[in-house]
């Protein structure tokens, strides 16, 4: 099972341009999308959904042409959109029970067993009987990944899926992708890294509609390792560090002040070595982008 | 596998899709019946029927057909505008894509299933009006007829169906709620206008009901044929269901025209029989107009089946409902001059075949309930373009006419005091 996309390309009416000529192949597993808001995340994400159709280039899903094969793609297919709402007056039962309908289940046992397996596995079997109408943003989001797992998908999309949840739902979350991910496919889309680090196989970076990087977590971060560095600073020195050093984040201390830096050579007395996180090598892809983008203008 | 166990298995895989869709069809009924604005409708409008079933004299046919009066015009305005907001429910609730991006999200059966949902709600609105007046009846101890109120229900089932697919479906069609606003300013337009349009095109009124019921499944089965139709070109809109969808509409269409060219109707056509009768005039001829009238149970009346006997002849209409006392007075009369041979005649002014049937259950067999078959009605009046009334000369109603054996006119009463009418009758029965 595994997703092939060849030069996907996307123009949107007006001529904003979502996707331009992406090609990647997404194994089982988890499979981390990251990007800024506009890099083309929700556009890919769609298309895999068959819910928008590509301006040229073609993606299959398990075999499946998206722009083909709508209804068998379909068939494996769980989706939970970025932003989405339900029904009010149903109870969280009834919705689900009504999207098993959709999914063409029609085994009465069948679709209760699934239902039940669906709300344990988001934590709201206790809601079960409350209508969705009464539901605080993070049981809405629960129940929006719910529906994606009724028909036990072999890829199932998930954009955006923590935002607007509290810390707990979020590790929750988190240990549910490890738990879901087995041989099905997991797309999950995010802005925030530490979504992904933790169990995510492999992940892409999206700019602009670009692909920056493709690969293993580890080979985002062994090229910064031996060239990552903690430096202790004074508050004042942090505008010429800024200024001198690639910095990738800044942060308070007991002590003082403490910057991660990306550099071949450390001057600087007071830094030392570090382990690279993903977040450094996520800000140290984007700002390269930054940089190219700059000398391509001059 | 055996043959038989093969076949065992798929009735048992075509069960459970059966019982599947009934389920999806509870649940878009859920969906639709749970819009507070239904609770609102079933209060006010079973608070009307109860009004209704409370008036001086109303029987179980008079307030049946006042509650169905009211939802083949008011509710089924309704109707197409609340089915035009079901049509965006998705979209209203952010669900769109979490709905199109399942198996069926893009299946005509769902359009099928979401119309029906809608449908059923309304008539459970109707159903709701027509207990509550039959309640108020039965504890008022007013004698009532199930029958009725199960006639009244049965002639709002298709007028509802072509409300609510004109709503649910054209604003599911075309993606916008403006088409379900026009259908609903057509449906106004009709008893506006009616000094204007032919009343074929009328789908409120009973004998209309094939037409409306296969416009309505035609246009159902449009909006499902091209529900989810690929925006570029993509897959194939689904080729049977559009030719079985234009086909209905064919069907629709012809019933209407047909029965706009074979009725009484000033603005379309003239039928020769009525013609014929309502040129008879009452003043200045030896007998009274004569008449084939249908007495709303599939029989043809004529006056001519009473010669010899004296004859009440009694005007009333459903949109007066005191003239809708005329029947029990008749009734009353029928009673007491039984062995003198008098018949008792009621024409019902109304431009629908289905309301005298009720009315004539509830009178039983002493009076004869004819349908006047005026179908349109130039100035608003019932009277004024029906064959009879016109004959008859009638100004208003309740009209009673006395014929003596010889059936020419003996008195014009158009009060309904029992006490003249006795006096009336004596002399009358008296004469030869």
């Amino acid at each position: 099972m595994q997703i092939e996309i060849r030069d996907l390309r996307k123009v949107y009416p007006g001529g904003v341009v979502g996707l331009q000529g992406l090609n990647l192949t997404i194994p089982s597993g988890l499979y981390g999308l990251l990007g800024p808001n506009g890099s083309g995340k929700t556009t890919l994400m769609r298309i895999l959904a068959t819910l928008l159709e590509p301006s040229s280039g073609e993606a299959t899903v398990g075999g499946f042409d998206v722009h083909r094969d709508k209804a068998a793609v379909r068939g494996i297919l769980g989706y939970m959109p970025q932003e989405f709402g339900f029904y009010p007056n149903l109870t969280a039962y009834e919705t689900l029970d009504y999207f098993t309908l959709l999914c063409r289940i029609t085994d009465k046992q069948d679709r209760r067993r699934r239902i039940d397996e669906a709300l344990s596995q988001v934590n709201l079997t206790q809601l079960a009987g409350r209508r969705v109408g009464t539901f605080s943003g993070g049981m809405k989001q629960r129940l929006g990944l719910a529906q994606a797992l009724l028909n036990d998908p072999k890829v199932l999309i998930v954009d955006e899926p923590t935002s607007g949840l509290d810390p707990e739902e979020r590790i929750r979350l988190r240990n549910l992708w490890a738990e879901l991910a087995g041989d099905r496919i997991i797309i999950l889309s995010t802005h925030i890294v530490a979504d992904l680090a933790a169990s995510a196989e492999q992940l892409a970076i999206l700019h602009k509609g670009k692909l920056l990087f493709a690969g293993r977590p580890s080979e985002l971060l062994s090229p910064l390792r031996g060239r990552t560095w903690i430096i202790d600073i004074d508050e004042e020195e942090l505008s010429p560090i800024r200024k001198e050093y690639f910095v990738t984040g800044v942060f308070r201390s007991a002590t003082g002040m403490q910057v991660r830096a990306i550099c071949e050579q450390m001057a600087h007395p007071r830094g030392y070595l570090a382990e690279p996180t993903m977040d450094d090598a996520y800000v140290h892809v984007m700002k390269q982008e930054a940089g190219n983008a700059a000398n391509d203008l001059y | 596998m055996t043959s038989t166990e093969f076949q065992a298995r798929a009735a048992g895989a075509g069960r459970a899709e059966a019982a599947a869709g009934l389920r999806l069809i509870r649940r878009e009924y859920q969906l639709a019946y749970r819009e507070p604005a239904f609770r609102a409708l079933a209060i006010v409008g079973a608070l009307f029927a109860i009004l209704r079933a409370s008036t001086e004299g109303a029987t179980g046919a008079l307030a049946s057909y006042h509650v169905w009066k009211l939802a083949v015009s008011g509710l089924a305005v309704l109707a197409i505008l609340i089915g035009g907001a079901a049509a965006t429910r998705d979209k209203r609730d952010s669900a769109t894509e979490i709905v199109l991006a399942k198996s069926m999200g893009s299946s005509g059966y769902l359009i099928v299933a979401r119309f029906l949902g809608i449908w059923l709600s309304f008539l459970t609105v109707i159903a709701i009006m027509l207990a509550a007046a039959a309640i108020k009846q039965v504890a008022g101890g007013t004698p009532w007829h199930l029958g009725a109120y199960a006639n009244a229900f049965a002639r709002c089932l298709a007028p509802l169906a072509l409300s609510t697919a004109l709503g649910f479906s054209l604003t599911s069609l075309l993606a916008n709620p403006l088409a379900g606003a026009v259908a609903a300013l057509y449906w106004i337009a009709i008893p506006l206008a009616r000094a204007h349009i032919p009343q074929a095109a009328d789908m409120t009124v009973t004998q209309h009901w094939p037409a409306a019921a296969l416009i309505a499944a035609g246009i159902v089965a449009l909006a499902a044929a091209l529900h989810g139709r690929p925006v570029r070109g993509a897959g194939q809109p689904r080729i049977r269901l559009g030719w079985a969808a234009a086909a209905l509409l064919v069907a629709g269409l012809s019933a209407a025209v047909g029965s706009a060219f074979s009725g009484e109707d000033t603005l379309s056509h003239r039928d020769e029989v009525l013609s014929a009768i309502s040129a008879q005039r009452l003043e200045g001829s030896d007998r009274a107009p004569g008449f084939w009238a249908d007495d709303g149970q599939h029989r043809t009346i004529a006056l001519s089946d009473f010669d010899g006997r004296p004859i009440v002849l009694a005007f009333w209409g459903p949109a007066n409902p005191e003239s809708a006392r005329v029947i029990a007075v008749l009734a009353e009369v029928a009673r007491k001059y039984k062995n003198e041979g008098v018949a008792c005649i009621a024409v019902c002014l109304d431009s629908d075949s289905g309301t005298v049937g009720p009315f004539a259950r509830e009178a039983g067999p002493d009076v004869t309930l004819v349908w006047d078959r005026g179908q349109h009605y130039g100035d608003g009046e019932p009277w004024s373009d029906s064959p009879l009334g016109l004959a008859y000369e009638v100004k208003s109603v309740p009209t009673l006419f006395l014929l003596d054996r010889q059936r020419q006119l003996a008195t014009r009463v158009d009060s309904l005091a029992i006490l003249a009418l006795d006096r009336e009758l004596t002399k009358l029965v008296a004469a030869p």
